[in-house]
């Protein structure tokens, strides 16, 4: 089989075609957009649940009545735990000198204490399978019936709100996907099968000539497969002016947003897998047209 | 060659083809005459599957038609070049590529296409109209791009279905002198045709078709 002639056949039916093949190309290309758009904030998503492990901590006040063998009790009973990575003491004297550090200029608000208000504390870090919202109040409940433990404290609502964000973003990025790619691959086929029409009679002709079906095959599977590549191409653009503005632009605005990381890596295949998606939704056309 | 055994084709109700049984030697030119409707058309539309015959057998060179699986009919096409009476002449692409078209299915070298093509479109006196559009010349010019696309290929058969019926007397029997040209060289040629000037005085072998029986036999 001539590839070369199957390729030219292909591309001047992509230019004679041109506003269907657009308009088909921009669809493939905006699709793709938002599946890297998904890619994009699950994978940040990802990132920022996997740090919580080494960010996590629950700190546990201690009552201001103790003395140095009760102190060094309450931190050996929580030590024992086994859910725990490990814990630091931090002693009211720690805690003031820490706090006039951060004050640093402004430390003179200090300066009229006579005595210091702060609590000792103990900063519990919890061994990774444990830092997850239930076990983790759970985690808290138990120390805090700790005797000596005043008050404990842990960024419930944070860990709660990322790990719901985490899984519903997981669902939600199953279901964009799976939408998204059959939308695609609907688009592909339905371009296909226009173009087919199109030329319906002249492959009646070239079938009369004896034409194999991979000769006949081959320039819709290249178009396709085109049209895919081409909104891959465009799709690449798309991600990397909507980078640019989300890291320089607004994170002018919303400096949190600088910390967010692009997977790069995806751009790279994005022409494959419109490539892919091109050639079933083809595939599908050709095998529906019994060609 | 070519053999036709007990052979009818129906469309809808109607009887188009009844009964045909005959023998074509290979190398042999044979004529088909008959009056319009006769059946000429679809008997060559049964040979290279076009159509496919009710009842019957027909068997092409090494291909027996009756039993032919589906993959084969590329390859049985390839070894028929045929004339069609409509022409089937692709309008989008130049006469060049037509013609081309035929080889490029057979998988022919790039190369070497453009050298077929040019011998081919000479030995019907268009080699000028290379570059033209099909939709562009006048119905004789038209036929002989279409016998040039059939006999580019050197098929081993060459079934043409009125192939002069757009050109003036000389035009005719200078196309005819081509396929007699190629019957010279070994193929086996099949022509339908009402025009009687074609065979007349050759010798040739002429079957006569009227209401889709075969209803005589001549020497032209
Ligand atoms: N696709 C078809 N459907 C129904 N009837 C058909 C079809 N093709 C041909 N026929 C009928 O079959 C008969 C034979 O047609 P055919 O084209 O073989 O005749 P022909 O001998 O080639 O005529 P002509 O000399 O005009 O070309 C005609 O009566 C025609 O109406
Ligand atoms: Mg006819």
């Amino acid at each position: 089989m001539t590839f070369s002639y199957s390729f030219k056949s292909a591309f001047k039916s992509l230019c004679r075609e041109k506003w269907i093949n657009l308009l088909s190309i921009l669809t493939v290309a905006s699709s793709l957009l938002i599946i890297t758009l998904t890619a994009f904030f699950l994978y940040n998503i990802e990132i920022i649940a996997n740090s919580l492990p080494e960010r996590f901590s629950i700190v546990a006040y201690l009552k201001d009545d103790l003395s140095s063998e009760e102190t060094q009790a309450v931190i050996d009973t929580i030590k024992r735990r086994a859910d725990i990575a490990g814990l630091k003491y931090i002693s009211k004297e720690d805690a003031i000198k820490e706090l006039q550090h951060t004050l640093k200029d402004t430390g003179y608000i200090l300066e009229g204490l006579t005595e210091n208000p702060l609590s000792s504390s103990i900063e519990i870090k919890l061994k990774k399978d444990f830092v997850t919202p239930s076990s983790a109040k759970h985690v808290a409940g138990e120390i805090k019936k700790t005797a000596g433990i005043d008050e404990v404290y842990y960024g419930e609502k944070i860990a709660d709100a990322i790990h719901l964000l985490r899984r519903s973003m997981q669902n939600m990025s199953v279901i964009i996907f799976l939408t998204i790619s059959s939308g695609v691959i609907f688009v592909t086929y339905s371009t296909v099968k226009i173009l087919f029409y199109r030329r319906k009679q002249e492959i009646e002709i070239i079938k009369l000539l004896g034409a194999t079906k991979g000769f006949l095959r081959m320039p819709f599977l290249i178009e396709g497969g085109s049209i895919g590549f081409f909104g891959g191409l465009i799709g690449i653009i798309g991600a990397m002016l909507f980078y640019l503005a989300v890291t320089y632009r607004l994170s002018m605005v919303i400096p949190m947003l600088k910390t967010l990381l692009f997977p790069f890596e995806i751009l790279v295949v994005l022409p494959l897998i419109g490539i892919m998606f091109g050639i079933i939704g083809s595939l599908i056309a050709i095998g529906r047209l019994k060609l | 060659m070519i053999i036709f055994q007990n052979v009818s084709k129906y469309y809808d109700n109607q009887t188009v083809l009844k009964n045909i049984t005959f023998t074509v030697q290979k190398g042999e030119i044979t004529f088909i005459t008959g009056p319009s409707g006769a059946g000429k058309s679809t008997l060559l539309k049964l040979m290279y599957l076009a159509e496919s015959p009710d009842e019957g057998d027909i068997v092409i060179g090494d291909f027996h038609l009756a039993s032919l699986k589906e993959a084969q009919i590329p390859y049985l096409r390839r070894s028929v070049g045929v004339v069609f009476q409509d022409f089937k002449l692709i309008n989008s692409i130049t006469v060049f590529d037509n013609v081309a078209l035929s080889l490029r299915i057979r998988g022919v070298k790039e190369r070497e296409i453009r050298d077929i093509v040019s011998n081919a479109l000479k030995k019907v006196h268009i080699r000028h109209l290379s570059d033209s559009y099909p939709t562009s010349l006048s119905g004789g010019e038209q036929q002989r791009v279409v016998i040039a696309r059939a006999i580019a290929a050197e098929p081993l058969v060459i079934l043409a279905d009125e192939p002069t019926g757009n050109l003036d007397p000389n035009t005719s029997i200078d196309i005819i002198r081509v396929l007699r040209e190629l019957n010279a060289q070994g193929a086996t040629i099949l022509i339908a045709t009402h025009n009687r000037e074609l065979f007349r005085g050759t010798g040739n072998r002429v079957l006569k078709l009227d209401g889709g029986n075969i209803v005589g036999e001549e020497a032209g």
